[in-house]
């Protein structure tokens, strides 16, 4: 013992352990290279991103692409087998490429330090918690697509921007993204039971209250529940088109860039005096501030609520928890007043080129490819939602469920119903605040007068007054 | 086997350089990094980030949540310090004094919550709390006591105080079997003695038992005060996300709502600042009142 422990012995000991602590602890770019993060859900797709370490992409004189793409996406409702089939595919076209995924449902928070040490990923889809088109924007982190998307054409020749449904977002006249999915919030719920006990599926405020009224008495139950603790799936799911169908655009421009007296305004507190009448009358579920998100949709399901405002994801995200004899039906939600037409306001889930992106030529190429009738159709087999892509025929497609069908040729047909737009999302420094005072609302502690003021403080705190 | 004056040296640098290392890397720096990024307006996801001095700071002064915050954090503080303590002590004297067979299957089943994540505790409960199926309401209905029954996670005046009961659940074993270690080393003789004196058995507790393990129990509210200003927000997070309208927020899921949700790191990292300033001055004043001379029979 006494000759392990003499001098020399004991300082290389000592400075050995240092260096290996100090080796452990710096960074090391390589290893970050040809990485995959897969959802822990799905089959892993490592083969394809084994070899290629070839760091940054060429692109030869020719305009070949190569080298190695990387690629972040959310993998959530929509699931990932339409992401995998596209992949695939464009590795089949770009036999150069390798391409590596980075997905999963955390994705976007295990991502996060590489976007913080200026390491990105070549091409991201935004979407899921933990990420913001607007927050990205306005951290400069991702690619002006301005210039390039101008000269890119669809495959019937005429320029792909043309051949959206919905325009990109533009921030200060530039385009930052291209939106992937046309998602929509609206309202759902079970055709089956709406059939067998002869409720009227709503079309206005006024049939949505007389129909919870029956549900409540015929059910015993809180006809319409929401998740609570994300408070802006009621605001984007219900209150967003109301606000669309009562003042338009330019509403809603105001309502998300936190205009000043805003939420005074005569049509917004008629909005507001609705939801405290469904309050007051008991149709909100009194629990709904402890639900979750997974949990609101599984009571729905289970049928302890019959009205539920979510996304295109609900049928795909829940297919293995759904009940017999249970059939999904989907209406924008009815907020507006008798003899108007429905509202929806789109939610779009975008597609983004990194500011620093190693590989800016192949990530271009990719998101070209996808946006083609192929895989717009394809997405809307694998997801039963919508890709943000005109000309799309679902009407005959078998592959698609029906509620899909329905949804679509209503959403097509505007004398159903009227699309309004957002500019941008909301900041979530001001979605945060006004969402937490339309909880209170909802659970009857607060009044619309005192709703009002608080959202007006949340828009004068987000303005910086 | 004497050993030289650099051979002394050398085995002390063995030992304490490497703790030192590894305290600057996982204390020391993330300490001081997060004093830093409080200057900073920083969203946290991206590389830019401008220093805006003492912004935050002011920003804390003007944030009309912050006080609820710190409002709900000691609320929890109190209850918990009461609750377990008084459980605690309960059931440490109950086993031990009262020698009953069954001692050792009470401290496994009473430790059991230790054991657990506190993430599946939150889960756990917050099924027990759940309106319609949870144990809670069912339990109430069955006793015919149907009145009392509400959405406890849901509303925001019993969101809080529904949290108090895991924590103080999962927080008894502990301390239950550091307060028994205590009374383990309390000599029987003196139990006899104040017998003789005609003292009952409160007495006995209040005059013996309790003087004899008050260090135990000051190490466990210190104990219990520091984890709770800097743990209790997992099983807030887990349970109720700080809602409904913010009644469950306490400090901790607030810096976590605005670091990582509301993306202001910079304005997360100066609530985190507040936490430890609070903590300490917290922790100092507990020191004072629960200075007691030293007992000795």
């Amino acid at each position: 013992m006494k000759k392990l422990f003499t001098g020399p012995v004991l300082l290389l000991v000592t400075v050995l352990f240092i260096v290996g602590l100090l080796a452990a602890c710096s960074s090391d770019n390589d290893e970050v290279n040809g990485s995959t993060e897969n959802n822990g859900n799905n089959e892993e797709d490592n083969n394809q991103n084994n070899d290629s370490n070839d760091g940054d992409a060429a692109v030869s004189g020719d305009g070949d692409i190569s080298g190695e793409l990387e690629i972040q996406y959310f993998v959530g409702g929509y699931g990932d087998s339409w992401w995998k089939e596209v992949i695939s595919d464009f590795e089949d076209q770009y036999p150069d490429i390798t391409i590596t995924e980075h997905a999963g449902p955390n994705i976007n928070d295990e991502m996060r330090s590489r976007w913080v040490s200026d390491d990105p990923p070549d091409v991201v889809y935004i979407d899921g918690a933990g990420s913001s088109e607007t927050q990205m924007v306005e951290d400069g982190q991702l690619l002006d697509l301005t210039d390039w998307i101008n000269d890119v054409k669809a495959e019937n020749g005429s320029p792909l921007l043309d051949n959206l449904i919905v325009e990109p977002a533009r921030y200060d006249g530039d385009i930052y993204s291209l939106p992937l999915v046309f998602d929509t919030w609206g309202t759902w719920y079970n055709e089956t039971q709406f059939e067998a006990e002869g409720y009227e599926v709503p079309t206005d405020f006024d049939s949505y209250m007389s129909t919870m009224e029956a549900i409540q008495e015929n059910e015993g139950i809180a006809p319409f529940a929401t998740t609570g603790q994300h408070p802006y799936y009621f605001l984007r799911g219900a209150l967003t088109p109301a606000f669309g169908a009562a003042g338009g655009d330019e509403l809603l421009a105001d309502i998300v860039t936190g205009a000043e007296g805003v939420w005074e305004r005569e049509e917004v507190v008629a909005t507001m005096e609705k939801v405290a009448q469904m309050q007051e009358a008991g149709y909100i579920y009194d629990g709904f501030g402890a639900y979750n998100h997974t949990q609101s949709q599984m009571n729905f399901l289970l049928g302890d609520h019959s009205f539920i405002p979510v996304g295109f994801w609900l049928p795909n995200e829940m297919a293995n928890d759904v009940p017999d004899g249970f059939e999904f039906g989907f209406i924008p939600t009815p907020m507006q007043d008798a003899g108007e037409p429905f509202a929806i306001v789109p939610d779009l889930r975008p597609l983004a080129i990194a500011e620093n992106a190693s590989n800016p030529e192949a990530a271009k190429a990719f998101v070209e490819f996808v946006f083609t009738q192929e895989y717009a159709t394809a997405f809307s087999e694998h997801t039963g939602a919508i890709m943000n892509l005109m000309g799309v025929d679902l009407s005959d497609n078998e592959n698609v469920p029906s509620y899909l069908i329905e949804a679509n040729a209503m959403i097509n047909d505007p004398d159903q119903v009227q699309i309004y737009h957002r500019p941008h999302p909301m900041s979530a420094d001001l979605e945060t605040p006004i969402g937490d005072a339309l909880i209170s609302l909802m659970l009857g502690n607060m009044t619309v007068e005192e709703f009002t003021e608080a959202a007006e403080d949340a828009t004068a705190d987000y303005r910086g007054e | 086997m004497v050993q030289t004056k650099k051979q002394k040296y050398l085995f002390l640098a063995f030992c304490l350089v490497p703790t030192f290392l590894l305290f600057s890397i996982f204390t020391l720096y993330p300490l001081f990094s997060g004093l830093y990024y409080s200057f900073f307006d920083w969203s946290g996801s991206a590389a830019s980030m401008e220093f805006i001095g003492w912004g935050n700071y002011v920003r804390i002064f003007n944030d009309s949540i912050i006080p609820r915050t710190i409002m709900h954090d000691y609320f929890l503080v109190v209850t918990k310090v009461f609750g377990i303590m008084i459980l605690a002590t309960f059931f440490a004297v109950a086993i031990m004094q009262l020698k009953i067979k069954e001692a050792p299957f009470y401290r496994i089943i009473f430790f059991f919550p230790n054991i657990m994540s506190v993430v599946v505790i939150g889960i756990l409960w917050t099924f027990i709390y759940n309106p319609s199926m949870g144990l809670v309401n069912s339990g109430l209905e069955f006793l015919g006591l149907g009145s009392l029954t509400r959405p406890w996670l849901g509303s925001e005046t019993w969101a809080l105080p529904s949290i108090v009961l895991p924590s103080i659940w999962a927080g008894i074993g502990l301390f239950m079997l550091m307060l028994m270690g205590g009374i383990g080393t309390i000599s029987k003789s003196y139990y006899e003695a104040a017998e003789l004196d005609g003292a009952n058995e409160w007495q006995q507790f209040w005059k013996v038992t309790l003087p004899l393990i008050w260090p135990q129990i000051k190490v466990s509210i210190l104990y219990i005060v520091i984890t709770t200003l800097n743990g209790s927000f997992i099983i807030v997070q887990v349970m109720t996300g700080g809602g409904p309208n913010n009644s469950t927020h306490v400090m901790g899921s607030y810096l976590y709502q605005q670091a990582f949700v509301q993306y202001n790191f910079g304005y997360g990292a100066a609530i985190g600042v507040m936490i430890l300033v609070l903590s300490l001055i917290t922790i100092f004043i507990l020191q004072i009142f629960l200075r007691r001379d030293k007992v000795q029979y």
